[in-house]
């Protein structure tokens, strides 16, 4: 596992960053990431950014990089000097530009305060992200990347692609992500912890939270996790909570399920992954 | 090399002075020079835990404002004497000590001592994040109850935003009984949820009580259940690989208690 020459982090903008084994060869480097898309473990939806610090590769190896990850609907950028000031400490960077985006109106639990805010903090990440799409209008952004299925065909020019949040850890009691986009967790969301996604929410875990997808109104919003025992389960406007089992009580799910909206009504489906 | 660990818990009540008196004693008893700091300033209790109360005669903040040197401050304890306590003063408030004063002071005692116990406050304001900042290690104590799980939790996120990335956990208060019938929450349970390395799992234990009111701690008792929990959690924290204790099945545990005299 030390050994692993191409490392995958959650990065500063929201999207991916690829750290290498010093001294992987340029070859190694392309046959294990073609490795880890094809294997489809999740870490790669279409639509992620994926950077890297520029001084690993020539403009060849960096074409060919690019072409292969765009096969898979994936955006593939350097680090820009400004953001590689982050990489000394881009895992703390990560967690406080995503998370207690703490003000007073955080704890109101009505609706139009969660977006004004998750609007004025998704507007601060746009800046560090792709020049495209200048006024992301809630309704149009929605969660199209995540919901779509992924045929391995050339993907759209990243300007098309809405980024994603990828959260490499556990959410604890207490942690909030708050995204116009969507989020996908490697790792758990325990109970008090909490996420309000634009879009659609993946967690490759135990989701024992709070979660919102659609939180601006997008009812094809989604919410997966590999164990789906939420507190709170809201998609747009809907909410579905859990059952008044005693508090504790150890109900277990039986594998992956999904929650989305049918006929005006959140449902939960197993679904296999 | 010496170690720092603070022991805290997000939660009040659940065991964290108890924690460090018998962790802090145990670890002398095997020959090492110890130090226990208590951080918890207006509410301080570990010297009561450790008999010491009436030898006090400086304090933490007499040693942060510069008054006394650390040495003067420390209290020596009765029997085991590579033991010293830090007491903490019981008239002023969490704010009177600032975390560089604490790290600075730490890094001194690091010359003298093998490990430093820090015993941390209730709760996430100042006086934890005061506690932590000296640590190498953080030890999160928690009970088999989910308000105990749910607060270790929030802590264990607010140690990992203060860069604390080693963090051990100890269970106490187990009550096998209430396990077994599922009245309380078992250690696959809290596993489940907070997902790090369990050190120790101390049984709900009369004596720790008894023991506390004598100013002795119960490691020191050798039919104490939680005593030997401790001391296992001391070998364990030397490196030693030593298995959890099983709990005496209920019915044998009830009369383990009658052979000990309840
Ligand atoms: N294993 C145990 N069995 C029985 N009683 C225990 C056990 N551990 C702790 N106690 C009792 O629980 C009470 C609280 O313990 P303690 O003071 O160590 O907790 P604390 O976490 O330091 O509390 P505070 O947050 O107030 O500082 C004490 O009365 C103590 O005797
Ligand atoms: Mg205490």
């Amino acid at each position: 596992m030390s050994e692993e020459i191409v490392k995958i982090k959650g990065s500063a903008a929201g999207g991916l960053q690829l750290t290498f084994a010093p001294q992987a060869t340029f070859a190694s480097i392309y046959d294990d990431i073609r490795a880890k898309l094809t294997d489809g473990n999740g870490f790669f939806l279409r639509g992620t950014l994926v950077q890297f610090p520029r001084e690993v590769f020539s403009d060849d190896e960096r074409s060919q990089l690019t072409k292969l990850f765009h096969k898979y609907g994936l955006i593939f950028r350097p680090l820009e000097s400004g953001t590689a000031s982050h990489s000394g400490h881009e895992r703390h960077s990560f967690a406080s530009s995503l998370l207690d985006q703490e003000t007073p109106a955080a704890t109101a639990t009505a609706l139009p305060n969660w977006m004004n805010e998750a609007v004025a903090a998704a507007e601060n990440a746009q800046s560090e992200a792709p020049a495209a799409e200048p006024d992301p209008a809630p309704k149009a952004t929605a969660a199209e990347p995540a919901a779509r299925p992924a045929p391995a065909e050339s993907a759209p020019e990243p300007p098309a692609v809405q980024e994603m949040v990828v959260v490499n850890r556990t959410l604890r009691g207490g942690q909030e992500i708050r995204t116009q986009s969507s989020v996908l967790v490697c790792g758990n969301v325990n109970p008090g912890a909490q996420i309000i996604a634009g879009g659609s929410i993946d967690i490759r875990g135990t989701c024992r939270g709070v979660v919102h997808a659609g939180a601006y109104g997008d009812t094809s919003a989604f919410i997966v996790a590999d164990q789906l025992i939420p507190t709170q389960i809201r998609i747009a406007s809907l909410i579905a909570r859990s059952p008044d089992a005693p508090a504790g009580s150890n109900e277990q799910s039986a594998g992956a399920e999904r929650a989305s909206i049918k006929d005006g009504q959140i449902v939960i489906e197993p679904i296999k992954r | 090399m010496s170690e720092i660990f603070v022991i805290t818990s997000g939660k009040g009540g659940v065991g964290k002075t108890t924690t460090t008196a018998n962790l802090g004693m145990g670890l002398a008893m095997r020959g090492k020079r110890v130090v226990l700091i208590d951080t918890d300033t207006g509410l301080r209790n570990l010297d009561l835990l450790l008999g010491l109360e009436n030898r006090i005669m400086y304090d933490l903040i007499d040693v942060t404002e510069g008054r006394v040197p650390y040495k003067k401050a420390l209290v020596r304890h009765k029997k085991v004497d590579s033991l010293f306590l830090l007491p903490t003063s019981q008239v002023k408030d969490k704010t009177a000590v600032d975390p560089e004063a604490l790290v600075k002071l730490c890094n001194e005692m690091r010359e003298e001592f093998d490990y430093i116990l820090i015993d941390c406050p209730a709760g996430i304001e100042q006086g934890f994040k005061t506690a932590i900042a000296a640590a190498d290690v953080a030890i999160v104590v928690t009970m088999p109850e989910i308000s105990a799980v749910r607060d270790a939790d929030k802590i264990i996120g607010e140690l990992g935003r203060a860069e604390k990335d080693t963090i051990k956990l100890i269970v106490n208060r187990i009550r096998p009984q209430m396990v077994e019938n599922g009245d309380m929450l078992g250690m696959d349970d809290i596993n489940d949820i907070l997902s790090i390395d369990c050190i120790g799992q101390v049984p709900d234990d009369e004596k720790v009580v008894t023991s506390t009111n004598r100013g002795e701690p119960c490691i020191t008792m050798s039919d104490s259940l939680a005593g030997q929990a401790y001391r296992n959690i001391v070998g364990r924290l030397m490196g030693e690989n030593i298995p959890f204790m099983t709990f005496p099945k209920p019915g044998f545990f009830e009369k383990l208690k009658h052979v000990f005299g309840h």
